[in-house]
């Protein structure tokens, strides 16, 4: 997925079309690029990374005409030399694309033996060379002529050095016009230029466009003028791509299944062993992350510990550079979602310089974390808009699984037979996400009644104890109730004497080696007066006589109940914020990617 | 002005239990897509890309599909029915997002791209979409005089015809006013208010010469399923083994292996990230949907393995649904013959009909059940159990 935006007006293109560039960065973001036109020359800006890098190179583009582009590559680098906006040969045609074009080797191999030279590998800079050699009497006809030889789909935008306009085509891939006052615009969907308009024209497949400051025409592929009224639309900028859901948290929660069915894809039968040298050998394991990474980091000790018995520590990333360097070098596991988490990114660095393997965990391809390490394996969640991290964590845990398993096979720690288990137990994770899911109205009904709390705690034991940390972290980024995670053992140690009929609890009681212990501290929290609200697992009849209310997830190998446990809790935490009305996708003070250490 | 579409997508199509019971009728898949997914793609084939989806009953499956369009070519927006009253109503709350001639349709037929051309042949005009049939008519039959719908009548009285409704309709904006009316009178069946208005809307009936296949009862999802493989396309990824015999259409999803020794007789789909094999024999016409694993020895036919599905090795199934994350440990016998199937107390005879097993239910070593039986969703069915009548939701069958 990728997005175009395109400006010609009278106002300043570079600050509008960056602006609208951002509100399509759920489409991709790992490189940008930007085109203007200013004085009959075209001026050219690219990079790597989200579009904020873009910003901070880019420095002060003169213009009122420009096009750009914001990526997301799911296959190949993600490099500048990739990155669009694509010039032709002597820089006077620049050229963004969305989509794939299925016969450009053919037109490629054609136009390089006619002489042009290539900048890149991508299919969509044949169209700069194509526009380049057909030479016609206008741009359009130039574009109508590189459009009738290539296949494949497409939404471009094209501009040249001396037109005071912008062509742009779609043949199924989304591309839309913005109509103002003056000005023009194009972007790859409506909600990239709510901000400035709400009249549009959408152009159908294989149409045309030419597109001035005051006018728009609209072309069949032969050239023939097709007229259509624009259109008004009364969304608000912020509903348009969460797909009827009210929140992008909620849709990434109910997104779980399929991001862990495509985590899992492909990688269940050995098939991915990339550096199996890595696994053989390892004496012991450091994991490092921020937020909710480190609490999949603390979850993966117990998980790495448990299949494979080789220690496992965990650290939180702006920490580890103050531990000192022990004897043995551990495998050094880094935790980011965007992968451009500075602190994360600087623990990397140091774990390298102690001579440590690294392996991050990233969900975006090319980000800067998988230049500082020696393999990445990538969580395919897709892109997450929802502050709260949801689908980025469970498909961490998931890639947590799989190192585990390879850490295991590597060290014979783990039998044939215990692993098929392990495998078929992971073959259940999707259908298991989706039965807490199935049962969401129920978490709804319990928020509800507990949605007056000042004050929560988690309690969890081994495995389920940074479940806990991680569900009371939902709690407060979210919904602003300060929930406290703690170890089930500890609250005699302390906190007990925090609590009161005004302090729920949520007890994670799995049935395990630790249950009989979490009901004497489910026991020992109802004797304060705290209302319980016991987490469990199906089939399980005693936790009502202790808990004040239980809900139940499908029955799961404790090894994996993290699982389908989180995703109950992330619906408690979104409940609990939507009945106290917080503004769920966009808490206060708190950012997506923290860039800053 | 751009043809808009109204899908009617709020209903939990209830006849489908048990395959409706964490989602709805029109998110049932067949050929490993969502029978709304023929809907949407045939509207778009014709160039219909603005489309409103009413959901309603379990909507999330529906939207985490097909999120805002996007990627089916389509914007889509989704209209909540709180309460799923009846299809006037359903198209009542969608009544703002409409000013415009436009198409109304259920979302939970088998329909291709040509259905939707014939039902835009009435060009300017207004029309309703019909098969000449004797099947169920849900939505009426249409009595006609001088090629215009002059009634709309059940098909159970006399002088009723088998020109039978499907439901799809090209109507005028004004039709929403009818609507409203009888929705806010009470009248929430569509049918109700076009009748009332068929005068001035001059409704043409469209002969259906395309797809058109509507699920009614459950066992009627394995004809439909096979409808929909022999039109669908082939396209193959995954892993092969060597000593794979694959013959006819089949379709192999990303991710997934299949081991030596397997034997795959198209047409078949197969969805991503499944195992299967070795030495499984799979025949026409059968899809088997995403991380499913199948183990050796085990023989399917005409049946449909939905998503998460686990068949242990040496089971036999013939002519049988298993709903999501269906759980077999080995030995299943589960063969078909003409029977007479108890549905919610009703006895139908259905033709070579094998076993019906809503999702999450887990059966155990060594059962057998016998042919026409349905299992209630997430039900456990003992070792060695044989099983000779309906299994209830979440019993126990020892």
């Amino acid at each position: 997925m990728c997005g175009i935006v395109g400006y010609v007006g009278s106002k300043d293109a570079q600050e509008i079309i960056i602006d609208c560039l951002k509100r399509l960065e759920y489409r991709g973001y790992d490189s940008a690029g930007i085109a203007m036109i200013s004085d009959g020359s075209i001026s050219l800006k690219k990079s790597v990374g989200e579009i904020s890098v873009l910003e901070s190179i880019m420095g002060n583009m003169e213009g009122n005409l420009g096009i750009a582009h914001t990526r997301w590559a799911t296959h190949g680098k993600p490099t500048e030399k990739n990155a669009h906006p694509f010039l032709d040969c002597v820089g006077k045609i620049a050229i963004v694309h969305n989509g794939i074009l299925t016969n450009y080797m053919d037109l490629r191999e054609q136009l390089v033996k006619e002489g042009h030279e290539f900048a890149s590998e991508t299919d969509s800079e044949v169209f700069a060379h194509l526009i380049e050699k057909s030479a016609g009497d206008s741009l359009m006809s130039e574009v109508l002529a590189a459009l009738s030889k290539v296949e494949g789909s497409y939404a471009i935008a094209v501009i040249k050095n001396d037109n005071e306009e912008i062509i742009v085509a779609r043949n199924e891939s989304p591309l839309v016009i913005g109509i103002g006052h003056r000005e023009n615009f194009v972007a790859s969907d409506v909600t990239a230029l709510l901000k400035y308009t709400n009249e549009f024209v959408h152009l159908q497949d294989k149409e045309v466009a030419r597109i001035t400051a005051n006018s728009v025409e609209i072309f069949d592929l032969a050239g023939n003028s097709i007229q259509r009224e624009s259109k008004r639309i009364s969304w608000s900028v912020e509903d348009a791509e969460r797909s009827g859901y009210p929140h992008f948290m909620l849709k990434e929660i109910f997104e779980q299944p399929q991001a862990i069915h495509e985590s899992l894809l492909g990688r269940l039968e050995g098939q991915e062993d990339e550096l199996p040298f890595f696994y053989s050998r390892v004496g012991s394991v450091k994991i490092v992350g921020c937020g909710t990474s480190y609490h999949a980091g603390l979850v993966g000790k117990y998980i790495i510990e448990e299949l494979s018995k080789v220690p496992t520590t965990c650290q939180i990333s702006s920490e580890y550079r103050y531990s000192p360097i022990t004897e043995s070098k551990p495998l050094v596991v880094c935790i980011t979602q965007s992968g451009e988490t500075a602190d994360t990114l600087a623990a990397a660095r140091e774990a390298r310089k102690r001579g440590c393997k690294t392996i991050a965990i990233t969900n975006v391809l090319g980000s800067a974390i998988t230049r500082e390490v020696d393999t990445v394996i990538y969580t395919r969640a897709g892109p997450e808009i929802g502050v709260a991290a949801t689908k980025t964590f469970v498909t961490q845990l998931i890639a947590l699984y799989l190192l585990a398993l390879r850490v295991a096979g590597g060290r014979n720690a783990i039998t044939s037979e215990h692993r098929r288990e392990i495998i078929s137990s992971m073959r259940n994770l999707p259908r298991l996400a989706q039965n807490v899911l199935n049962d969401a109205e129920r978490i709804h009904t319990l928020a509800k009644k507990y949605k007056d709390a000042h004050s929560m705690f988690f309690i969890g034991r081994h495995i389920n104890y940074p479940t806990s940390l991680e569900g009371a972290l939902k709690t407060k980024e979210i919904s602003y109730i300060h929930g406290e995670g703690y170890p089930a053992g500890e609250l005699k140690h302390g906190p007990l004497a925090l609590l009161s009929c005004d302090t729920p609890v949520i007890a994670i009681c799995v049935r395990d080696h630790t249950y009989e212990k979490m009901l004497g501290n489910v026991r020992e929290v109802a004797a304060r007066d705290a209302p319980v609200l016991a987490v469990g697992i199906e089939g399980d009849i005693d936790l009502d006589k202790f808990a004040e209310d239980v809900f139940l997830v499908p029955e799961v190998e404790p090894l994996f109940s993290p699982i389908p446990i989180i995703i109950a809790l992330q619906l408690f935490s979104y409940y609990l914020a939507l009945e106290r009305g917080c503004p769920i996708d966009k808490p206060r003070n708190i950012a997506k990617t923290v860039t800053v250490e | 002005m751009s043809l808009k579409a109204v899908i009617l997508a709020a209903g939990e199509g209830k006849r489908l239990r048990p395959f409706t019971y964490s989602e709805p009728k029109v998110m049932i898949p067949v050929a490993n897509r969502s029978l709304m997914d023929y809907v949407v793609r045939s509207l778009v084939s014709n160039q219909i890309r603005d489309i409103i989806i009413v959901v309603g009953y379990r909507k999330e499956r529906i939207m985490s599909y097909f999120g805002d369009g996007d990627d089916f070519g389509a914007n889509i927006t989704y209209v909540n029915q709180d309460k799923q009253l009846g299809n006037g109503h359903a198209l009542y709350v969608a009544r703002e997002h409409i000013d415009d001639d436009f198409l109304v349709l259920p979302g939970d037929s088998l329909v291709d791209a040509k259905a939707i051309s014939d039902l835009l042949s009435v060009g300017a005009g207004h029309g309703a979409l019909v098969i000449e049939s004797d099947m169920q008519a849900k939505y009426g039959v249409a009595l006609l005089e001088r090629n215009r719908i002059s009634d709309i009548v059940d098909k159970e009285i006399e002088g009723a015809t088998n020109i039978v409704l499907t439901g799809a309709y090209k109507l005028p904006a004004s039709a929403l006013g009818a609507v409203a009316k009888f929705v806010e009178e009470g009248n929430y069946v569509l049918s109700s208010a076009i009748r009332a208005h068929l005068p001035e809307m001059q409704l043409q009936p469209v002969f259906c010469q395309g797809l058109w296949i509507d699920a009614v009862y459950p066992w009627d999802l394995l004809e439909v399923n096979h409808a929909a493989l022999a039109d669908s396309l082939v396209k193959t990824s995954g892993k092969l083994e060597n000593g794979v015999l694959i013959q006819g259409k089949v379709s192999i999803g990303e991710g997934t292996t299949i081991r030596s020794g397997t034997a795959l007789y198209g047409p078949i789909a197969i969805g991503s990230g499944c195992d299967i094999g070795p030495n499984v024999s799979i025949f026409s016409s059968t899809s088997i949907g995403d991380n499913v694993t199948v183990e050796p020895f085990t023989f399917i036919k005409n049946s449909m393995i939905m998503s998460d599905c686990s068949i242990g090795p040496h089971s036999y199934l013939s002519q049988s649904v298993l709903g999501y994350g269906v759980q077999v440990r080995s030995h299943l016998m589960a063969s078909s013959a003409d029977s007479y199937v108890n549905l919610e107390d009703e006895f139908y005879r259905v033709s070579n009909i094998g076993t019906l097993v809503g999702e999450d239910c887990q059966i155990g070593n060594g059962v057998t059940i016998e042919p026409g039986m349905i299992i209630g969703p997430k039900s456990r069915i003992s070792s060695g159990g044989k099983v000779t009548k309906n299994i209830p939701t979440g019993a126990i069958h020892s």
